[in-house]
């Protein structure tokens, strides 16, 4: 077992892999319940205004506060409601989110387990949330909740398979699908120079898969109306929430592992787990500013075009990209084809995806008129 | 197992959703029933009245100083329109003829009323689009600064009361310039913020072009006004083909669209507020320094002969209008007004039925009614 | 593509700008000097007594009706001491249904209600709706105690 922080006796396997799993637990919940706080705090400065400032300084004890309250609030189920499915729902989206963070290296030596398909097994596992949802749309006996459910299973499913494809191309392009070894490739140039492309489609499945703004749809719609969390109340919703912020941990922390570098670009392996962490820390925070940033920005997309953004550019995309890394390792090209190439695809990608908007001929600009036509606009029509 | 053709457990309907009165669409207390079939919108039934308070039968009781604060709760968006038409038609009842001066002031603060409503509406279209919540924060804190002006002028942020039959009720303050082109700054860098912020964005465009869209023949079949008119190609702006008070002597052009859709009518709102911003401009430089500010022959008490009167103006919704039956006596017979967010709310099943359950929110956002003024 | 991201700019620019909040209510924005907060009478200094005699004028003038005025003979008029012949007796201003509207204030022949306008007009929040009607002492209580901003009668 690899957790080595000197004072901990951890000549026992199972003892150590339990304390390392309460320890990731217990981090984590603090980290995801301050990622509501700087949410609010970034959010609010895009638009204008200050988060939290009253609870405590800077408004730091706000998530205790929410706890507080969500926790003294009366636990709501409906009467026509599923006790099964919808007790459940909530453990089926919380447990599989934390799962993933069993494949996770933080650092070079601070991990729980080292599995040869780590990045495998943390699309899998995140990929497994959809049941959760699926169970509480249908579990609350609501129309809101229903179509919330159902349109959150879709997006989720869908948006698996870019991820999945732009992850791909990275397992190509390194020989492995570890995430420990990934890293271990990227000691002098990141991942995010070969793959761009991948890059790009790797970063709007991801907001997908958090299900985030501008694809917030089973959250935030269903008629402006919570979607798939409309009956639960106090912790159980709370824990709802909480998932959307470890889902969003994982997927940051997935993207700086192999996308930016990791811990090991730029300084390497011989510096101290205090800088490795603190480049962690770092190239996981660039992510989660582009989440909020992102959120802050745009409208959401309609259903119906969230999936044909999925499944009609994004997967031909991410097809593509893998594509051209299989005639760069086929023909053993050298190394810089596969960045030419990948460039070329991210901006074919950039055109195509917004080009679809303006199809047809351009939209004829606004007339302005000068005079009035008085009574003859009225009888012309 | 084979099924059933007609198994009664397996029939499929349309189903009916209720997006009750309290929307989170800051529209006000308005019911919409749809009936969606998967996500098609079938049929749509609006449900309104929540907020009807008796405002016409108010009115009778009120005489013609009275009333102007009723008129300015009715259309809690565009308060100085509804005072101008109010003042208006018992003006043109009575015959009394307004100064200069404040025929001046009155179209300035109109205007900039008409931005402040114009603003609401970028703000609150934001969010039915579903940015997060920036485009109402960037909106309101334009307006605000549009409030400090109002009431700085007439002592109230919302609820003016300042328009007078015959003028106004108080000179304005000695730094009303100065303060004008202050607030313009900032409201040209809120337009320029908002632009930025959702006119080329192409979520946006995507979420809103070729939605709820309406041909010229059908707008003017429903009756529709205002930016929802000229969105659809009609070239009417009762400020050009109408022109009251001192609008014949400004500049400005009014802005038509060609598409109708909801993007059209966004596009049209925000280039009326960068007209109105010209006109505000002209009309400060316009403005005579000093003069009465109501006529000197002013009877102390209002009493209109009998007779009725149709007065209308183009407030930021559309055609605002009051219908003024009068008795003789200092108190109108009948008084009625002519509600562009009534009529333009008319339109909403045809420009929904066939589109997506979540385009409807966005359509009628982009019908900006003000719910106090539908129900009246 | 250009268009998101000249919305990402806007918002990324617009987080650099300092923000307009007020942290009320430790700091209080600056009221205009013709602010229309509820109506307010006025304590005429002079006579010790108050400007208003009871005329019922603002009392018919109101278009919500809010306002009972009940007038008696005033005992300073015996004795000299002031000409109003008539007085104030009972005044009560329901603030739930005034409008402030200034309506009062315009047809007052004797100058004795004003709209207040200072915070104090503005922070009346109350947990019993009945609370709101206020009587003569509390109408008076504020220009009594010299609160009062001169450019009340604008």
């Amino acid at each position: 077992m690899l957790l080595s922080a000197p004072s901990v006796d951890i000549s026992q396997p199972f003892f150590s892999a339990l304390l390392a799993l309460f320890a990731i637990t217990l981090l984590m919940t603090v980290a995801v319940a301050y990622a509501t706080w700087y949410e609010r705090k970034i959010v609010a400065r895009m638009q204008y205004r200050l988060g939290p400032t009253r609870t405590g300084p800077f408004g730091l004890l706000q998530p205790f506060a929410d706890m507080l309250k969500l926790l003294v609030k009366e636990d709501l189920r409906p009467a026509t409601a599923d006790p099964v499915t919808f007790e459940l729902a909530v453990f089926m989206i919380f447990v599989p989110a934390f799962l993933a963070f069993v494949a996770v290296p933080f650092t070079a030596d601070w991990l729980i387990s080292p599995l040869p398909l780590s990045l495998l097994f943390l699309v899998a596992v995140s990929g497994l949330s959809f049941i959760g949802f699926l169970m509480a749309g249908w579990g609350s006996d609501s129309k809101y909740a229903l179509l919330g459910g159902m349109r959150a299973a879709a997006q989720l499913i869908s948006y698996e398979i870019p991820l999945l494809l732009a992850v791909i191309g990275l397992v190509m392009v390194t020989g492995s699908a570890d995430v420990y070894q990934i890293i271990l490739f990227q000691d002098k140039v990141p991942l995010i120079v070969w793959q761009p492309l991948g890059f790009l489609i790797f970063l709007t499945a991801s907001v997908a898969e958090v299900e985030r703004p501008p694809f917030d749809i089973p959250t935030g719609e269903s008629e402006v109306a919570g979607g798939v969390f409309i009956e639960y109340s106090g912790i159980r919703w709370s824990m709802f929430q909480l998932t959307s912020y470890v889902n969003m941990y994982v997927f940051a922390l997935l993207g700086a592992f192999v996308f930016l570098g990791g811990w090991e670009w730029p300084f390497g392996l011989d510096v101290g787990w205090g800088y490795q962490l603190l480049l962690t820390v770092l190239k996981m925070s660039l992510f989660i500013v582009f989440y909020l940033w992102v959120r802050a920005s745009f409208p959401r997309m309609r259903p119906d075009q969230l999936m044909s953004y999925a499944w009609k550019v994004l997967i031909p995309f991410a097809l593509l990209q893998i594509f051209l890394n299989g005639l760069v390792i086929v023909y053993d090209l050298p190394d810089v084809f596969l960045l030419i190439t990948s460039v070329g695809g991210a901006l074919l990608l950039g055109w195509l995806a917004f080009a679809v908007v303006r199809r047809g001929e351009a939209r004829r600009p606004l007339r302005m008129i000068a005079t009035g036509q008085g009574a003859a606009a009225r009888s012309a029509i | 197992m084979v099924l059933e053709q007609h198994d009664p457990a397996l029939e499929v309907i349309d189903m009916p959703i209720n997006m009750g009165p309290q929307h989170p669409s800051t529209h006000g207390v308005f019911r919409m029933v749809l009936v969606v079939d998967g996500e098609r919108i079938v049929d749509v039934v609006p449900h309104i009245g929540y907020m009807h308070r008796g405002g016409e039968k108010l009115m009778e009781t009120m005489d013609y100083r009275q009333g102007i604060g009723y008129a300015d709760r009715t259309e809690y968006l565009a308060q100085f329109s509804a005072e101008l038409c109010y003042c208006m038609a018992v003006e043109r009842l009575m015959d009394i003829e307004v100064p200069e001066r404040a025929q001046y002031i009155r179209v300035i603060l109109t205007e900039l009323n008409r931005l402040s409503s114009h603003f609401m509406f970028m703000g609150a279209f934001g969010i039915d689009a579903g940015i997060f919540g920036t485009s109402f924060t960037y909106a309101f804190a334009q307006r605000e600064y549009l409030q400090e002006l109002f009431e700085e002028v007439s002592g109230d942020r919302l609820m003016y009361a300042y328009f007078r039959v015959g003028g106004l009720a108080w000179e304005v303050t000695d730094n009303f310039v100065e303060r004008c082109h202050e607030v313009l700054k900032h409201t040209q860098q809120g337009i320029r913020d908002l632009d930025e912020l959702m006119t080329r964005n192409e979520i946006f465009m995507a979420r809103c072009q070729n939605i709820g869209a309406f041909s010229a023949e059908q707008a003017v079949a429903y009756g529709l006004s205002g930016p929802m008119l000229r969105a659809s190609g009609v070239p009417w702006d009762l400020r050009k083909d109408e022109p009251y008070s001192i609008y014949n002597r400004l500049n400005f052009e009014i802005p038509v669209g060609n598409y109708g859709d909801v993007y059209d009518r966004y596009l049209v709102r925000l280039a009326e507020m960068k007209q109105s911003v010209s006109i505000v401009e002209q009309a400060l430089g316009q403005l005579p320094p000093e003069g009465p500010i109501v006529p000197e022959k002013m009877p102390r008490r209002l009493r209109t002969p009998p007779g009725e009167v149709y007065a209308r103006v183009e407030s930021p919704r559309g055609e605002w209008g009051v219908y003024l039956v009068s008795k003789g006596g200092d108190k109108p017979y009948r008084l009625h007004m002519r509600s562009p967010s009534f009529c333009n709310l008319s339109a909403l099943k045809a420009m929904t039925i066939g589109q997506f359950l979540a385009d409807a929110v966005v359509i009628l956002g982009s019908i900006d009614i003000v719910l106090c003024d539908v129900d009246r | 593509m250009l268009g998101i991201l000249r919305s990402m700019a806007t918002t990324a620019r617009v987080a650099f700008r300092k923000p307009v909040t007020i942290q009320y209510p430790e700091v209080h924005r600056e009221i205009p000097n013709r602010d229309r907060a509820f109506p307010i009478l006025i304590w005429d200094e002079e006579h010790d007594e108050p400007f208003c005699t009871g005329c019922h004028a603002c009392e018919r003038a109101c278009p919500v009706e809010c306002m009972t005025v009940v007038m008696k003979d005033n005992p300073k008029h015996a004795t000299g001491e002031s000409k109003r012949r008539k007085i104030i007796d009972e005044f009560w201003i329901d603030y739930g249904r005034c409008m402030r509207c200034n309506i009062c204030v315009e047809v007052c022949n004797f100058e004795a209600i004003g709209m207040n306008n200072t915070w104090a007009g503005h922070e009346l929040s109350r947990y019993d709706r009945s609370k709101l009607v206020f009587d003569l002492d509390e109408l008076l209580a504020q220009s009594r105690a010299g609160k009062v901003d001169p450019g009340l009668r604008a």
